[in-house]
């Protein structure tokens, strides 16, 4: 971007004497703006439709099924009518930062887009410092909703929010520690230092690396579901005890922005996990022309992360909620001490194979493609045995 | 022993479904299963649990209590004779009749009949009640309106033809049969 933008100086597109710094610094703005406007808030919404949809076939539904094609603009109507909606805060409420809280919530969501490496030229900023800036940013998160639960001054509203920042703190650990082995094994914190460092076949994904890196990506992608407040980790929002939690007493836009914020954490978490485990946007270099490349590269991308955040659909639309307990228990008793384990045994592992081991590689990828098969085939066994069973007349 | 014990013989637990994390991924499956089988089923349009409101409606049960109405005998008059037993019945005073003469066979008539439907709990005391099945519960079950004064429902728009309710009193008469 910054190669276009010397070559539209050059050709004198602002002016006989521009200042490129400030030039750099609108482009980026407005590039920024454009990803939020064009990418970020559409799939934040329409993740929505999609995610009913798939509950609703798991659950032997339609889902929404009236606006538009199959209910694809349910999303549009969605967000028009809580726009339309009138914004109430509370009397007892403390309205300033409860109508702050939102604005932080999606602030975290957005800064993440910036370091967003959906090809190997497609990203806003590079930053050398890129993996802990996206594991840092969504920790406004934290603030956001402890701000919103605090300020509605209501009981439910104050324990999600106490939840959520208590949940959120934990989490940040294990997932940080989780980053740490690639991190060692690249020695590079840039997004796309750790893609290029991976290859575009499964044997070269971080994910099969060594052993410890298969736990640290589970241990991620669990870290992000709570990070996320998703199921099976949703306690600030537990609807059967808490109402709607921390955003009890929102309502209208405000109440859109923290659902939107939560949905495009979802994508933000699996795309962690794609850049460091999944071997992101690598693509074989098929084609020469690298506008051509930068499409594929940005499919691979989309696909990998629509596969994770089907992933955790599919986990919301399986597994009830877990206690507070077991959820700090799962945190603090087994995350944080195997996390440790992982980084120890990933700084051994890269002190006795520099280059990585590729028996090993291929070790860990038959066994992955092994235990997928044997899922499936068992999926598919109890399907033919369970296809009776799943017959029944509704009517009377 | 006094009441007699059933062993019931269960499979034997296996080893598997005691571990937790083996239960989430069995979990997983079956919903996975299900999510595939309905995708695919959906698609080719074969398996649809779901009735689609207002294209689709099921045929109720004559069991179903659905809005009271009034018959209207083949001579377009209602069979009411204003006895009040139905107002007198009706746990929730959603009904009001005001009776008056004329000259025909049945000298007593409702002059007006209202019923306020947003009072109405459908509990079908005045079909119970009613000695001349004069009122009887429909299928009807649409009965929103945009006011309040909407949902009081008037004699005219109460009054149903006999033809249309012969499920509802066929099965009245088969309950009272017996």
């Amino acid at each position: 971007m910054q190669a276009w933008l010397d070559s539209l100086i050059a050709r004198g597109a602002f002016g006989p004497h521009p200042s490129p710094d400030l030039i750099y610094g609108a482009a980026i703005a407005i590039a920024c703006a454009l990803v939020l406007f064009l990418v970020a808030v559409p799939f934040a919404s329409i993740v929505t439709w999609v995610e009913r949809r798939v509950w609703a076939r798991i659950q032997s539904r339609i889902g929404p099924n009236r606006v538009g094609p199959n209910g694809f603009l349910q999303w549009l109507a969605d967000g028009f009518k809580h726009i339309c909606k009138e914004d109430v805060v509370p009397a007892e409420a403390d309205a300033p930062l409860f109508r702050l809280a939102p604005y932080l919530v999606v602030l975290a969501f957005i800064l993440p887009w910036a370091v967003m490496p959906f090809a190997s030229s497609l990203i806003l900023a590079d930053l050398n410092i890129g993996i802990l800036y996206i594991t840092a940013v969504p920790a406004l998160t934290v603030i956001g909703i402890l701000m919103a639960g605090w300020a509605s001054n209501n009981k439910w509203s104050l324990i999600g929010g106490i939840r959520s920042a208590a949940q959120i703190i934990s989490y940040e650990i294990p997932a940080g520690l989780a980053i740490f082995p690639v991190v060692l094994m690249t020695g590079t914190l840039s997004m796309q230092g750790i893609i290029r460092a991976q290859g575009w076949a499964p044997d070269r994904w971080f994910l099969f690396a060594n052993p410890f890196c298969f736990v640290a990506a589970v241990i991620l992608f669990i870290s992000g579901l709570a990070e996320n407040n998703r199921t099976p980790f949703d306690l600030p929002e537990a609807e059967s005890e808490l109402v709607a939690g921390f955003a009890t007493e929102y309502s209208s836009m405000r109440y859109l922005f923290f659902f939107m914020a939560e949905w495009g954490n979802m994508f933000i978490a699996a795309a962690i996990v794609v850049t460091l485990f999944l071997g992101g946007w690598q693509f074989p270099a098929i084609v020469q022309s690298p506008r051509l490349m930068n499409l594929l590269q940005l499919a691979t991308f989309m696909l990998k992360c629509l596969f994770l955040v089907f992933v955790s659909m599919w986990i919301r639309g399986t597994l009830p909620r877990v206690r507070i307990d077991q959820m700090m228990s799962l945190c603090w008793k087994y995350f944080v001490p195997i996390s440790f384990i992982n980084l120890l045994g990933t700084a051994v592992w890269v002190a006795i194979f520099p280059d990585g081991n590729r028996f090993t590689q291929w070790l860990m990828l038959s066994f992955g493609v092994a235990v997928v098969l044997l899922f499936l085939a068992r999926v598919v066994a109890f399907t033919r045995r369970a296809r009776m069973e799943l017959y029944f007349h509704p009517t009377i | 022993m006094a009441i007699g014990v059933v062993t019931v013989k269960r499979p034997p637990e296996r080893w598997s479904s005691s571990q937790p994390y083996f239960a989430i991924l069995k979990g997983l499956g079956v919903s996975i299963r299900h999510f595939l089988h309905n995708l695919l089923l959906f698609a080719r349009g074969q398996q649809d649990f779901t009735v689609h409101f207002p294209e689709q409606r099921l045929v109720q049960p004559p069991a179903m209590r659905g809005m009271p109405v009034l018959v209207q005998m083949d001579n377009g008059k209602e069979r009411c004779v204003a006895c009040g037993m139905c107002e007198w019945a009706c746990p929730t005073n959603c009904i009001s009749i005001f009776p008056a003469e004329t000259n025909d066979e049945v000298e007593r008539y409702p002059e007006v009949f209202d019923i306020d439907m947003s009072r109405c709990m459908f509990c079908g005391f005045c079909e119970e009640a009613c000695p001349e099945e004069a009122i009887v519960m429909s299928r009807q079950i649409e009965i929103a309106s945009y006011s309040r004064r909407g949902s009081l429902w008037h004699k005219q728009d109460l009054l149903v033809p006999v033809a249309e309710l012969k499920t509802r009193l066929d099965h009245l008469r088969r309950q009272y049969e017996h």
